[in-house]
């Protein structure tokens, strides 16, 4: 701290006051102040709104004037059947896809590394990552148009003489199609993350390794993976910090009334009851914030756990 | 590292697995790519095939005799130019306010130590790993009287703090020297960054307002939650009302009338792919400009904070 001061001292006179401090930056705070406002104004004023969850919502007091009613809400949320099946689906499908995407995007960094031709690995590069910037409406509006019931690949299994498959109908399918969905749409961006990191590997190990005489298969698993592990450590991370999410932009747009007992996440259970259903906004607060809460408390210890066993955390 | 690689043995293994590793990558990358073309293949054929074709084979590589029939069916709608409407707006509304916040912000966090800037960082970070959810914040939009204005959209999104990190490292990389000479010159900040930063920052400026501009077009949500108004409707929920909406009520209403008289008049399944076509063309076009500038690495230095 001292020696950062000391360091930067240069462009201000040695030993000033605070306040003589905060008038020479003056610009600066002037600078900063459109987004402090709208930090404050659009998220930080949300979070406040957050004690609607110890109270009981009144639409002519609103958020900030109707009464506290203590934890009678949660008294509700944790006796209501709907909230504990959305809360498993999220818990499952957040676990599943830690489980089958995670890796995904490592293998794919890890592969595209031993393509050779430089044209080929961009050519791949451009068509992996375009999914990413299409909206899950869009990708919804295609993946209906190519799995649904009068779908492309459903007229293909008919045609051939098969049965048809109800890919987003099926209880039993649905799960999966979202992970085979998200990484359809998403691997090869979060690879170009993993790829950044393998780009930064010193070359001086590989060649010491082909000295060795080394194999391509060896020098991945012995000296690529071992390096990018701090960045798969910072993704883990996040991917553990989001759990209850499980990507609601996702199910909202590809799942039906007939697969809910199994699709139904926190979110979208939040957006049904306060936006389509009879709107308790007091209910579907404590849900929200009791997510969110889970959700820090996660990532924080995710964060600590990772520093504990010697990997660099978040803020390292 | 391993002592593995050094036994003599594993030289020859080593050998014949360069071959392996190597096929299975390039098999298995390929095939990659071939899965996530296709979809978008079958989509822009179906776009352009007659309703006829399609019936006899519905994946059909080609059509036969390629018509515009579904875009002009889809034009004559109407709702698309809705969607059109509204999302430029939100686009030309929403691009100025992102980008001169960011650039405000991130160009202040870049500034060496002055009082509080630990404190502010920290305020703008933990926005990233906490956040009041929807419903306080359409209480809040509610409040300000902004429900049924694009402005609602606009201002709910000001800055995406990702970007704001992204943008601040590159800030932060630029030399010191730059800027201090300018002071002893006595400049003033306001100065400083528009005549000395940005004209410098022109790679991250067009990276990040590319981010932006994808992210106001396919803004759906605050929308649908935000505006109830028709006319108001942005694209992806127009997209999404002819699509989506349209295959439940196929699939839960069995033989619903309304829904079969309408493909009756017009190629239902046509006029759905040439709306998501038309939908995502423009993320084609700037596409290219995107892949550009992101592969530079913009995002490494956005991983660490």
């Amino acid at each position: 701290m001292t020696m950062k001061k000391q360091r930067t001292a240069s462009s201000v006179p040695k030993k000033t006051s605070l306040w003589k401090r905060i008038l020479l930056n003056w610009q600066v705070y002037v600078l900063l102040l459109p987004g402090l406002i709208w930090y404050t104004i659009f998220c930080y004023m949300p979070m406040g709104g957050l004690s609607l969850a110890f109270k009981t919502y009144k639409a002519n007091l609103g958020i900030w004037m109707s009464p506290w009613i203590g934890l009678q809400n949660y008294e509700f949320v944790f006796r209501d059947p709907d909230f504990f099946r959305a809360l498993g689906n999220t818990v499952v499908i957040s676990f599943c896809r830690i489980l089958f995407q995670f890796p995904v995007p490592i293998i794919l960094a890890l592969l595209i590394n031993e393509i050779r031709s430089q044209r080929y690995k961009k050519v791949l590069q451009t068509i992996y990552t375009f999914p990413h910037f299409l909206s899950w409406v869009i990708v919804a509006s295609i993946m209906l148009n190519l799995l649904g019931n009068n779908g492309t690949v459903n007229a293909m299994l008919s045609a051939l003489g098969m049965e048809p498959i109800n890919f987003l109908g099926d209880e039993k399918i649905f799960r999966p199609m979202l992970y085979i969905t998200e990484n359809w749409k998403g691997a090869g961006w979060s690879a170009i993350i993993y790829m950044a990191a393998i780009s930064g590997i010193d070359t001086e190990q590989y060649e010491a390794a082909d000295i060795d005489g080394a194999g391509r298969l060896m020098k991945m698993v012995y000296i690529t993976l071992p390096c990018i592990k701090p960045t798969i450590v910072v993704m883990f991370i996040l991917a553990v910090g989001g759990i209850m999410n499980a990507g609601f932009d996702q199910i909202f747009n590809l799942s039906n009334p007939a697969v809910r007992d199994v699709s139904d996440i926190l979110d979208t259970y939040i957006y049904r009851i306060t936006f389509q259903s009879s709107a308790d906004f007091s209910f579907s607060t404590a849900i929200s914030l009791f997510k969110s809460v889970i959700n820090f408390i996660f990532l924080i210890s995710c964060d600590r756990v990772s520093k504990l066993v010697g990997e660099n955390g978040l803020f390292a | 590292m391993k002592k593995k690689i050094k036994e003599p043995v594993s030289s020859i293994v080593g050998e014949k697995k360069v071959d392996g590793t190597l096929i299975v990558s390039y098999t298995l990358l390929t095939l990659f790519a071939i899965i996530i073309i296709v979809p978008f293949f079958n989509v822009l054929v179906i776009s352009i095939t007659s309703e006829g074709e399609y019936v006899r084979s519905p994946f059909v590589l080609f059509p036969a005799e390629p018509t515009f029939d579904s875009y002009r069916a889809l034009f004559a709608d109407g709702r698309i130019w809705i969607g059109y409407r509204t999302t430029l707006t939100i686009l030309l509304l929403g691009l100025p306010v992102n980008m001169l916040l960011t650039v405000c912000t991130a160009y202040a966090l870049s500034k060496a130590d002055f009082p509080g800037k630990k404190i502010f960082m920290l305020y703008a970070l933990f926005t990233m790993f906490f956040s009041g959810g929807i419903i306080p914040l359409y209480l809040l939009i509610k409040s300000l009287a902004l429900t049924n204005s694009i402005w609602s959209v606009v201002m709910a999104s000001g800055i995406n703090t990702f970007y704001l990190i992204i943008m601040r490292n590159y800030f932060l990389s630029l030399p010191k020297e730059l800027t201090e000479s300018a002071k002893i010159d006595g400049a003033n900040e306001w100065a400083i960054l528009f005549r000395i930063i940005l004209p410098l920052s022109t790679p991250i400026l067009a990276t990040i307002t590319l981010f932006y501009a994808v992210d106001r077009w396919n803004e759906w949500f605050n929308a649908m939650i935000f505006i109830r108004d028709m006319e108001k409707t942005p694209l992806q929920l127009v997209l999404r009302s002819i699509v989506i909406d349209a295959q439940m009520i196929d699939s839960s209403v069995l033989g619903g009338s309304s829904a079969a008289s309408e493909s009756m008049t017009r190629f239902a399944t046509g006029m759905k792919m040439a709306a998501v076509v038309v939908t995502m063309a423009p993320i084609m076009v700037v596409y290219p400009f995107l892949q550009k500038y992101f592969v530079k690495g913009v995002l490494v230095g956005a991983i660490k904070t």
